[in-house]
């Protein structure tokens, strides 16, 4: 008997089966809107779930795989929220590229992801439907802000979907929910109508099961665009095609101020060294894998200042880049007697309140008379830090650290909160930062379990040299035990 | 700590209103951020340094050709408001204050 | 009594085919939202794609005020909530304009001053506000129309100053061909700052700023208005309020509000805009290519030609008519034949028929070959006019009417004389008028037949001669 089963498997399984007419596109919509409806309630994946898909037979890989689009991407004719009240009823009447790349390729899309409102934050609990959980342990946090992609891949419902990332938020969250999470350099995929959180640190990127996927789904969505200035000339490459390249020889590097045990031990955190044990162990694994890995010390006062940078660059960015969300010419319009009045009611109700406090910090650094201090002096740091890391780049051909110091928070677990000042909370939990500082092509994937909770590492490259990231990452995935994971919970293996 | 009368001059100046808590929570998240934006300034030689603006130098952009391409029809530019007359939209008088 | 600080900022739209941030057209529309794309409607995920031909344009409108380019493009973000402002903040210039320090002479009362620009910058256009008593509409087809911002220093000292600085600023961009600057079109608009102080003083006056004048008599009427209102002020010892003032439509000014503290415009680069290299090539290009202004022509009019105030003026004041003058120079044409023929038969026939040049049929060759007949004498300046009218009517080329109808002008001395003598010959009674009772007239009776005999064509001053001496000779010999 034929395995017809669709639940975990890849992209390339699933061509495979759908090139040898095992199973058609419909069958493939139909078990991933199954499952997207089976996990809703519990897990809270989706905004707009979809029902009647459009179907388009192309020749490409993708023809007919199902994916989930987070919901910043604008689709055309179809709701597209950023998950926030100010655009509940928003229908797009265009296309963002990546959607519309997709399309051409003939994917099928099943829905549209909760994020953290407006793509701002790291929970997934911020969104106007709802708080998003994750798939190992419904009492915790999937992390954000691409909160439902990372659940969607993790729950199996979908082989890929699309995030965006502008600090750590779909490496973040793949590192929680035990998938890959890959971020291609800076404008290596278009941004246009990828809603704007803080433009010079945005970047779309994807979840996926393996390494092999996300580069598939890269070699897809890559390209210049003339509608994003930003994006650059097409490297011509196939990704897929040098993920077997040999890696003997390539050099990479931990940072000590990160990483280094000595640095916790009075931390007293079993989670937190059990963490560093694996990625240790890890390391181990890569040299034998033939990887040359070393030690590197940064200036921890530098490494101190990866969080507040990030902050204000993306708090000031992120106040100018929503303050189109009036209600004037789309989305729900507030009440008054006049247009102020309208604008101050819509933004009122329409944002919740994380978003004005980050808002109201954006625009205090952005202000003239602590714009130098904070805005500027924030982008002199994010120079010193992208040069430091640049300069590391010529001697080693990538960045190997644990994407985060620990598990999935709890819901509940206000106390347990790491000190906001701690270089642990500082360095440990925000340095992914790094990559979008710099643009750099930066991937997690799982490499293993800590109280049965996936963990991941991160291994970040040269600018425009996302080839080597994603061969570096395929090779040491082939030694982490975690390629293909998902989290087979709930009995519905359709 | 900075005074939450400014906090509600900023809110206002951005087009909203928050609660008289959360505003208390802000003053509070203040404090810490401004600490944490403190450790900006630590780093030494920093007054030397160019303020990065874009991740890095990109050397192959183009400007557009000043040639016509996609745009919307009216249909689509009013499509996500309900408030229009003779295919524009209605707001309000405007009290012109000169901007 | 008190000296008047004026600075003007000056508003002009460029002329392209799409916006300065989309691919929409920059094309005038009576209908409402027709040219808009995703970008000038500011919807979420939009991003703003920077226009070739603007940056020349502003570029070359720089370099044109003699300003000092940047090394690169680079724009900025100016925030503020407004409701012709879909996206919540404008792109402009502010880190590095496409110019800066230049400056503009102008002249005014026959001598020139300087006029210092500190800055020009290249941003997009508001969205237009259209006011009902109850309710105002959007129309988005203004959204992000390529506009550039020309700064001057506070360095003008009256309204005619002002005047003449933003008249020759139009010309400016008129000859540059960056824009068509109608102020009825609102294409070129300015907001006047003004201030009074005291003539002994070195410090500033209160600066009261008056937005969105776009007809040079408003901007007369308003400096006019403000420099009386500020100085009955001063004088009865009250302050001046540091305010925004418009002007009426009774060329008075009234308080719009008052500057309580500066908006702070949060300015920021344009993170979607890499910044793009302008190189040495460009500029070299772009000066390489720059016309000769007005006023330089002028000058070149008056010193090198020795043209008339009044004739550099007409001749200097539109680049087509300029640069069709002097081409017709260009050919080697006699000065005086050509300021003349430029300025009565060229601009009087364009005038008459309502056209502009470009659909004025006879070639700048053409007029010299013309005039070069009327210099050698072979045609009269009379004669050759009428031609012009003539072959314009025709729609032939003048040349060759003149050939085909064998206009050239009679010149030989002999031929005359014989027709002459054979004219006095057929009127022996006007002749018998001079000889015997001194009838003056009878000259121009003689040069009138001359004339009519040869269909004009008789050289009327030689004819004027050879008449008077044959008259003169009957008279003497008591002839007739």
């Amino acid at each position: 008997m034929v395995n017809k089963m669709y639940r975990g498997k890849t992209i390339l399984e699933l061509r495979k089966e759908l090139d040898e007419k095992i199973i058609t596109k419909e069958e493939l919509f139909s078990h991933a809107n199954t499952l997207a409806h089976y996990f809703q309630e519990d897990y809270n994946s989706f905004v707009t779930i979809i029902d009647k898909p459009k179907y388009k037979e192309r020749d490409s890989i993708l023809s007919g795989i199902p994916y989930a689009l987070k919901d910043n991407f604008s689709t055309s004719g179809i709701l597209t929220t950023g998950s926030s009240n100010i655009l509940k009823d928003y229908v797009p009447v265009f296309d963002s590229t990546v959607y519309k790349k997709l399309k051409n390729a003939g994917a099928t899309l099943i829905g549209k992801t909760v994020l953290d409102e407006l793509a701002m934050g790291g929970t997934g609990t911020t969104a106007h439907t709802g708080i998003v959980k994750n798939p190992w342990d419904k009492t915790r946090m999937i992390g954000g802000s691409s909160a439902g992609s990372a659940s969607s891949v993790a729950l199996g419902i979908v082989p890929f979907s699309i995030g965006s990332d502008t600090g750590d938020s779909v490496r973040k969250p793949a590192a929680l929910g035990g998938v890959v999470g890959f971020k291609p350099t800076y404008g290596r995929i278009s941004r246009y109508g990828m809603f704007a959180f803080a433009s010079s640190l945005d970047h779309v990127a994807i979840f996926s099961r393996c390494v092999k996927d996300a580069s598939i789904v890269t070699d897809v969505l890559k390209g210049y665009d003339r509608l994003d200035m930003v994006t650059i000339k097409d490297d011509n490459k196939k990704y897929t095609d040098t993920l077997e390249n040999d890696i003997k020889g390539k050099r990479l590097f931990y940072i000590k101020e990160i990483c280094d045990k000595e640095l916790y031990k009075d931390c007293n955190d079993k989670v937190l060294e059990e963490v560093l044990d694996k990625f240790y162990e890890l390391i181990e694994k890569c040299k034998n894998l033939g990887f040359e890995v070393e030690e590197v010390s940064i200036d921890k006062k530098l490494l101190e200042a990866i969080y507040p940078t990030y902050m204000c660059i993306s708090c000031a960015e992120a106040t100018s880049n929503n303050a189109n969300l009036t209600g004037i010419q789309f989305g729900p319009r507030g009440e008054g007697t006049s247009v102020e009045e309208i604008m101050f009611d819509s933004r009122t109700k329409g944002f919740s309140e994380l978003i004005k406090r980050r808002f109201i910090l954006g625009s205090y650094i952005l202000q003239k008379e602590n714009q130098d201090k904070l805005f500027l002096n924030a982008g002199r740091v994010r120079r010193i830090i992208v040069d430091k890391i640049t300069s590391l780049f010529k001697e080693y051909d990538g960045m190997i650290l644990p994407a985060s110091g620990g598990i999935a928070e709890k819901f509940d677990s206000s106390s347990e909160k790491l000190e906001k000042l701690s270089s642990r909370y500082l360095i440990l939990e925000n340095h992914l930062a790094i990559g979008n500082f710099g643009g750099f092509p930066s991937i997690t994937i799982p490499y293993g379990f800590v109280e049965g909770m996936p963990i991941g590492v991160n291994i970040t490259g040269r600018v425009k040299e996302d080839d080597l990231v994603l061969n570096i990452a395929h090779q040491i995935e082939k030694v982490t035990g975690c390629k293909n994971q998902y989290s087979k919970v709930g009995d519905i293996d359709v | 700590m900075i005074e939450k009368e400014k906090l509600k001059k900023y809110a206002h100046l951005l087009m909203f209103d928050m609660d008289e808590e959360e505003y208390t929570t802000l003053q509070e998240e203040f404090e810490v951020i401004l600490k944490q934006m403190e450790l900006i300034e630590k780093i030494e030689g920093i007054e030397k340094v160019e303020p990065m603006s874009f991740p890095f130098k990109n050397t192959d952009v183009t400007l557009r050709e000043d040639e016509v391409g996609d745009y919307l029809t009216v249909g689509e530019v009013l499509e996500n408001t309900k408030h229009q007359v003779s295919d524009q939209v209605k707001v309000p008088r405007v009290v012109e204050s000169g901007e | 009594m008190f000296k008047v600080v004026i600075g003007l900022e000056v508003h002009c739209e460029l002329t392209t085919n799409t916006k300065n941030f989309s691919a929409a057209p920059n094309k005038f529309t009576d209908y409402p939202n027709e040219h808009v794309s995703t970008v000038d409607l500011g919807l979420p995920g939009i991003l703003p794609v920077a226009n070739k031909e603007a940056v020349r344009k502003a570029l070359k409108t720089a370099l044109a005020l003699h300003c000092k380019t940047p090394d690169e493009v680079i724009f900025d973000r100016k925030n503020y909530f407004y409701p012709d402002l879909p996206k919540g903040y404008q792109i402009t210039q502010n880190t590095k304009p496409m110019g800066i320090n230049g400056y503009l002479d102008i002249m005014v009362d026959g001598k020139i001053k300087r006029v210092d620009i500190h800055d020009l910058h290249l941003e997009e256009d508001t969205a237009s506000l259209e006011h009902f008593p109850k309710y105002s509409l959007i129309d988005y087809n203004r959204s992000g129309v390529p506009l550039i911002e020309i700064v001057t220093e506070p360095c003008l000292s009256s309204a005619d100053e002002a005047v003449t600085f933003f008249e020759d600023l139009r010309d400016v961009f008129l000859f540059l061909g960056v824009s068509e600057a109608k102020s009825n079109f609102g294409q070129m608009r300015c907001d006047v700052n003004i201030s009074l102080m005291r003539e002994d003083s070195t410090e500033l006056g209160t600066k009261v700023e008056m937005k969105n004048i776009n007809a040079t008599p408003s901007i007369r009427a308003a400096i006019e208005y403000e420099i009386k209102r500020q100085s009955d002020l001063l004088l009865k010892g009250e302050k001046v309020v540091q305010e925004t003032r418009r002007i009426g439509e009774d060329g008075k000014t009234y308080s719009m509000r008052e500057k309580v503290d500066a908006l702070d415009y949060k300015y920021f680069i344009e993170p979607n805009i890499p910044s793009t290299p302008i190189s040495d090539d460009l500029i070299y290009e772009l000066k390489s290519k720059l016309p000769e202004l007005k006023l330089e022509r002028y000058i070149k009019y008056t010193e090198k030609y020795k043209l008339s105030d009044y004739d550099a003026k007409v001749l200097s004041k539109e680049r087509t008519i300029s640069d069709y003058f002097e081409e017709v120079l260009s050919f080697g044409s006699d000065i005086d034949l050509s300021v003349n023929f430029v300025t009565t038969t060229v601009l009087g026939t364009l005038n008459k028929l309502e056209i502009s040049l470009e659909d004025f049929p006879i070639t700048p060759k053409t007029l010299s070959g013309v005039i070069e007949l009327v210099h050698n004498k072979k045609i009269s300046l009379d004669h050759a006019k009428k031609i012009i009218y003539e072959s314009i009517e025709k729609k032939e080329n003048p040349l060759e009417l003149i050939e085909k109808q064998n206009l050239h002008q009679i010149d030989d001395e002999d031929e005359l004389l014989t027709l002459i003598e054979g004219l006095m010959e057929e009127n022996k009674e006007i002749v018998r008028q001079y000889v015997e009772e001194t009838n003056m007239g009878a000259i121009n009776f003689f040069i009138g037949q001359t004339m009519k005999k040869t269909n004009r064509q008789a050289n009327p001053n030689k004819s004027k001669d050879i008449i008077i001496k044959c008259l003169e000779r009957r008279k003497e010999n008591e002839q007739i």
